[in-house]
C-alpha cells in the first residue's frame, strides 16, 4: 500500500498519498480522523491495486502481459474484458478518435516543447499498428494482431476514481454514507452533497494561464474531469502541436483547447467526454455543447 | 462525419460507463428499489361527516430513470351531510334519498341527511420513463369503486427539460368517466321530495315516488388539461406555474340534495331536487413557490379557478418547514380559500318566482370562505425512513350573497358554519 | 369579474416575461445541492397533497390546479 498521510481542512479532513504518477486525496466532510485513515487506507490499496494491474509502466500488469502476448488468443478476466468493453464503446461513439491502441504513436512523437516534429514516414510505419477495429474479442478472450500495443492511460485514473468511491460506499449503508470526494489528481467524484449545504471547492492543477484559467470548482454531486496538459506540446513555425493525436492520421489535433473540463454523473463518463472533446480541435466546444453536460474549456 | 462526431454520445458513453461500474447490477436488485409511502387521515366535522382514510403508494425504480408507482386509496364516510333544505322554526319531516324511510329535523336546526355511509377503493397505476434526451413521459390510469359510483380514468404527460434542466415545460391529459348509480335511482330535474304521510298505503307512495325518477344510473365525462412551467429561480428558489382546463360533460347534479320552495313568510311549502348544468369548463391559473431560507423550507402557492357556472375562487396556501435539531422538523401550515358563488346557486327559492332552468341550495357552491391552520411533524429515522404526524382545523364559513330572507328565515341560521377536524399518521419506508 | 381574469393574467405574464428576461435565471449542476433536498420537491409531501386534494375536492367548489382538477369520487 502507498505511503498515505492525513491532515485537517477548513472544512474537512483530507487523506493523501500517490498512486497513478498523481497525488490522490480523500476528502471527508465529518471530522473523523479515523474513519478518514480507514477509507484513505481502502483507498490507496485499491489505487495501487489498479495501477499495478493496467500500468503499462510495469511488466508484470495484466496489461503488459496482453501486449506482450500480442499475436495469439489471451483469456483474460473479467473486470479486464469489461475494461476493453468500455473502451470499444469509446472507440465506436467517438468514430474511431478515441483509440486504446493509438499509444504506440508516442514512438514518433515526443512532446516536450521542442520543434521536434514527425516525419510522415515515421508515422507510415506506425499506423498499420492502429486501429482498435483489428482487435477481436469474444466473451473471455482477445485477439491483439502481432505488433500492436493497447495502453489504458486515458481511462485507468477515472476507473480507479469510480471504483474507489464505490469501495468506500459500500463501508456504509445507503442513508449513512457520508459526503466524500474522491480525487485522483484533478479527475474526481463526489458521495453525495455536503451536509452542511456548501459546495465541495476542490483546486485543479492550472494549465498554465494561471489568471484565466479555472483554480477551483465547485461540486456538489458527481464527477469532474479533465483533460489536455499545456505543458505537453511541440511548437514549430507557430503552430502549437497538442499532445492529442488523432489516431487516424497520426498527427496532433491542432486549434484544440489547451484544457476541458467536464461534469458528468461518473469520472469515466467525465474523462472520456473531456478526452473526445480535445480530439474534435476546433469543434472542442461545438461538441461540448452537444452533450448537454456542464463543462469548462481553456483555450 | 463532423456531424456525426457532434453528436450528443453522452446518454451512450453513460449506459456504457454504467456498465463498467456494475451500477445497473447493483441497481438490478428491483426489490430492493421500492420505496412505499403510507398514511391514514381522520376526517371529523362537529355534528356532521367523519371520514376515514388510508393510503398506502409504492413506487419502484426500474433503473433508468424508469419508474412505476401504484396506489391503494380506502376511505370510508359516515355522518350526516346539509342536505340544501332550509331550517324552520318547527319540526320537518324529510324522506331519505332512496326513497325507503324518513328523519324528523328538530326547530331551528339546519336539515341534515344523516344516512351517509360510504366506502371506496381506489386503485392507480403509473409508469414514467425518459424518452429521449430532456424529455421525460409518464402515463397511467385509476378505478375508483363505491357503493355508488365508478370511475375510471387515464391520463398521460409529457415534459421537456431546457436550460439545463433550468426550465421545465409540461403537457398533461386525463380523461375521466363516471358513472353514478344512487339507490332508489335519479330523481328528474326538480322532481318533488314526496312524504309517505302524504299516502294512504305503501303502494300508492310507491307508484308516486317512481314516477319521480327517470333512470336508474347516469354518467360524467371530464377532459383534463395541464399546462405546465417550472423554473429553477437560483440555487434556493424553485417556482412552477401551472394553467389547467377541466371541461366536463354529464351528470353533475347531487343526486341527494334539496332546494326548498318558501312561501312570502319563509315558510317551506316543498322540498325539490335540485339541479345543475351538464357542462362545466373549469381554468385555473396555479403559482407555487419553493424557497430555502437559511435552512428552512418556504412553500408558497397561489390559486386563481375561474368557470362558466360563474364560480370562481382564490386559493393561497403557506407551508413551512423548520427544523428542529438534528431529525426533527416543525411545519405550520396555512390556507386560505375564497369562493363567490355559482350562477344557479339560490339558498331556497320563493313560492311566487319561476322556476329557473338550473338551482343548487348546496352551500358548497355558494360563497364561501374556507381557512385551514394547521401544523405538522416530522422525524427521519434510521434508513431514510420518516414519520409524521399532521393536525388541522378546517372551517368553512358560507356567506349570504345579498338575498334578503323573508319571515321565519329570517330568525333560522341559513350560512351555517362547518368545523372540522383533520389528525394525519404518515410512514414512509 | 372579466377584468379580475385579464388582470390576474396579465400580471403572471408580465412576471413570466420579466423572469425570461433575466438571463442569469436558473443554476449550474454543481449548484443543485440544495434543490436536490427531497424538501425543495415542488410536490415533497405527495400524500399530504393527494388527501388534502380530495378534502377540498369534496367540500368546496374548486379543484385541480396542483395537478388534474380530476374527479373519480362522489364525495360528500
Amino acid at each position: 500500500m502507498p505511503e498515505i498521510s492525513l491532515r485537517s481542512g477548513s472544512h474537512c479532513v483530507i487523506g493523501q498519498f500517490r498512486a497513478m504518477a498523481s497525488p490522490c486525496e480523500i476528502l471527508l466532510e465529518q471530522h473523523d480522523m479515523a474513519l478518514c485513515r480507514q477509507l484513505t487506507e481502502l483507498a490507496a490499496t485499491e489505487a495501487e491495486r489498479i495501477e499495478q494491474k493496467y500500468s503499462r509502466y510495469r511488466s508484470d500488469s495484466v496489461l503488459s502481459q496482453l501486449n506482450s502476448q500480442a499475436g495469439s488468443w489471451q483469456t483474460l478476466d473479467v473486470e479486464t474484458m469489461q475494461l476493453l468493453a468500455f473502451a470499444d464503446s469509446c472507440y465506436q461513439l467517438s468514430a474511431g478518435l478515441f483509440d486504446i491502441s493509438s499509444g504506440i504513436l508516442r514512438r514518433a512523437w515526443q512532446f516536450d516543447g521542442s520543434a521536434n516534429i514527425a516525419s510522415q514516414q515515421q508515422l507510415d510505419t506506425l499506423l498499420p499498428l492502429i486501429g482498435w477495429q483489428k482487435v477481436k474479442r469474444e466473451a473471455n478472450r482477445l485477439w491483439l494482431p502481432a505488433g500492436m500495443e493497447l495502453d489504458l492511460g486515458g481511462i485507468a485514473k477515472e476507473y480507479a476514481v469510480d471504483k474507489v468511491l464505490q469501495l468506500l460506499s459500500l463501508q456504509f449503508t445507503d442513508a449513512a454514507i457520508p459526503s466524500v470526494v474522491v480525487n485522483f489528481g484533478g479527475d474526481m467524484r463526489c458521495s453525495r452533497p455536503r451536509d452542511d449545504g456548501s459546495l465541495w471547492r476542490i483546486g485543479i492543477e492550472n494549465p498554465a494561464l494561471a489568471d484565466q484559467a479555472i483554480s477551483a470548482v465547485g461540486l456538489s454531486n458527481g464527477a469532474l474531469a479533465t483533460s489536455g496538459d499545456s505543458r505537453r506540446f511541440l511548437l514549430k513555425d507557430g503552430v502549437r502541436y497538442s499532445h492529442i493525436i488523432n489516431p487516424t492520421t497520426g498527427w496532433p489535433v491542432t486549434d484544440a483547447p489547451r484544457s476541458v473540463t467536464v461534469a458528468a454523473p461518473n469520472c469515466l463518463l467525465a474523462g472520456m467526454l473531456a478526452t473526445t472533446a480535445l480530439l474534435q480541435g476546433r469543434d472542442a466546444e461545438a461538441f461540448l455543447q452537444a452533450q448537454q453536460l456542464q463543462y469548462w474549456l481553456v483555450p | 462525419m463532423q456531424l456525426k462526431q457532434l453528436a450528443n454520445i453522452s446518454a451512450a458513453l453513460a449506459a456504457a460507463s454504467c456498465a463498467l461500474l456494475g451500477q445497473q447490477a447493483q441497481a438490478g436488485t428491483v426489490l430492493d428499489d421500492w420505496q412505499f409511502n403510507s398514511a391514514i387521515l381522520l376526517y371529523n366535522e362537529t355534528d356532521r361527516v367523519s371520514a376515514g382514510e388510508a393510503i398506502l403508494t409504492a413506487r419502484g425504480d426500474f433503473g433508468d430513470d424508469k419508474f412505476l408507482n401504484l396506489g391503494l386509496v380506502v376511505d370510508a364516510l359516515t355522518g350526516a351531510s346539509a342536505t340544501g333544505a332550509v331550517a324552520q322554526p318547527y319540526v320537518q319531516s324529510f324522506t331519505r334519498p332512496s326513497g325507503r324511510g324518513s328523519y324528523d329535523v328538530a326547530p331551528g336546526v339546519t336539515p341534515l341527511d344523516d344516512t351517509f355511509h360510504d366506502t371506496r377503493v381506489q386503485l392507480d397505476a403509473s409508469w414514467e420513463q425518459p424518452l429521449a434526451p430532456n424529455w421525460r413521459v409518464s402515463g397511467g390510469g385509476h378505478l375508483s369503486k363505491e357503493y355508488d359510483y365508478l370511475s375510471m380514468g387515464l391520463n398521460g404527460s409529457v415534459a421537456r427539460d431546457f436550460n439545463q434542466k433550468n426550465t421545465t415545460v409540461s403537457l398533461g391529459l386525463g380523461y375521466s368517466h363516471d358513472t353514478i348509480s344512487p339507490e332508489g335511482g335519479i330523481a328528474k330535474a326538480f322532481a318533488p321530495m314526496l312524504l309517505r304521510s302524504s299516502y294512504v298505503d305503501d303502494s300508492s307512495y310507491q307508484a308516486a315516488f317512481d314516477a319521480t325518477r327517470d333512470r336508474a344510473d347516469d354518467t360524467k365525462d371530464t377532459l383534463d388539461m395541464l399546462l405546465g412551467l417550472t423554473q429553477v429561480i437560483n440555487r434556493n428558489w424553485l417556482m412552477q406555474v401551472n394553467y389547467s382546463l377541466s371541461m366536463a360533460d354529464g351528470y353533475m347534479t347531487d343526486p341527494f340534495k334539496l332546494v326548498s320552495v318558501v312561501n312570502s313568510n319563509g315558510e317551506v311549502q316543498q322540498n325539490l331536487y335540485e339541479t345543475r348544468p351538464d357542462q362545466r369548463t373549469k381554468h385555473s391559473l396555479y403559482w407555487q413557490n419553493k424557497l430555502h431560507l437559511s435552512g428552512s423550507f418556504l412553500d408558497a402557492s397561489y390559486r386563481y379557478m375561474w368557470d362558466d357556472w360563474e364560480l370562481t375562487s382564490h386559493t393561497a396556501d403557506v407551508k413551512w418547514r423548520l427544523p428542529m435539531g438534528d431529525s426533527w422538523y416543525v411545519e405550520p401550515q396555512f390556507r386560505y380559500y375564497q369562493q363567490s358563488a355559482a350562477e344557479f346557486y339560490q339558498p331556497f327559492i320563493l313560492q311566487t318566482e319561476p322556476l329557473p332552468q338550473y338551482i343548487s341550495a348546496d352551500y358548497r357552491i355558494g360563497k364561501m370562505n374556507t381557512y385551514t391552520v394547521g401544523a405538522k411533524f416530522g422525524t427521519k429515522l434510521a434508513q431514510g425512513n420518516e414519520l409524521s404526524f399532521r393536525i388541522a382545523l378546517y372551517q368553512q364559513t358560507p356567506e349570504n350573497d345579498g338575498i334578503t330572507a323573508p319571515g321565519v328565515l329570517a330568525d333560522v341560521e341559513l350560512y351555517e358554519k362547518v368545523t372540522a377536524v383533520m389528525a394525519q399518521l404518515s410512514y414512509s419506508f | 369579474m372579466k377584468l379580475t381574469k385579464i388582470l390576474s393574467a396579465g400580471v403572471i405574464t408580465l412576471l413570466l416575461s420579466q423572469l425570461s428576461a433575466c438571463s442569469t435565471l436558473g443554476v449550474k449542476p454543481w449548484e443543485r445541492d440544495v434543490l436536490a433536498k427531497e424538501e425543495m420537491a415542488l410536490n415533497s409531501a405527495p400524500l399530504d397533497s393527494r388527501l388534502d386534494d380530495h378534502i377540498y375536492f369534496s367540500k368546496e367548489g374548486s379543484s385541480g390546479g396542483r395537478s388534474f382538477a380530476g374527479g373519480g369520487c362522489g364525495c360528500n
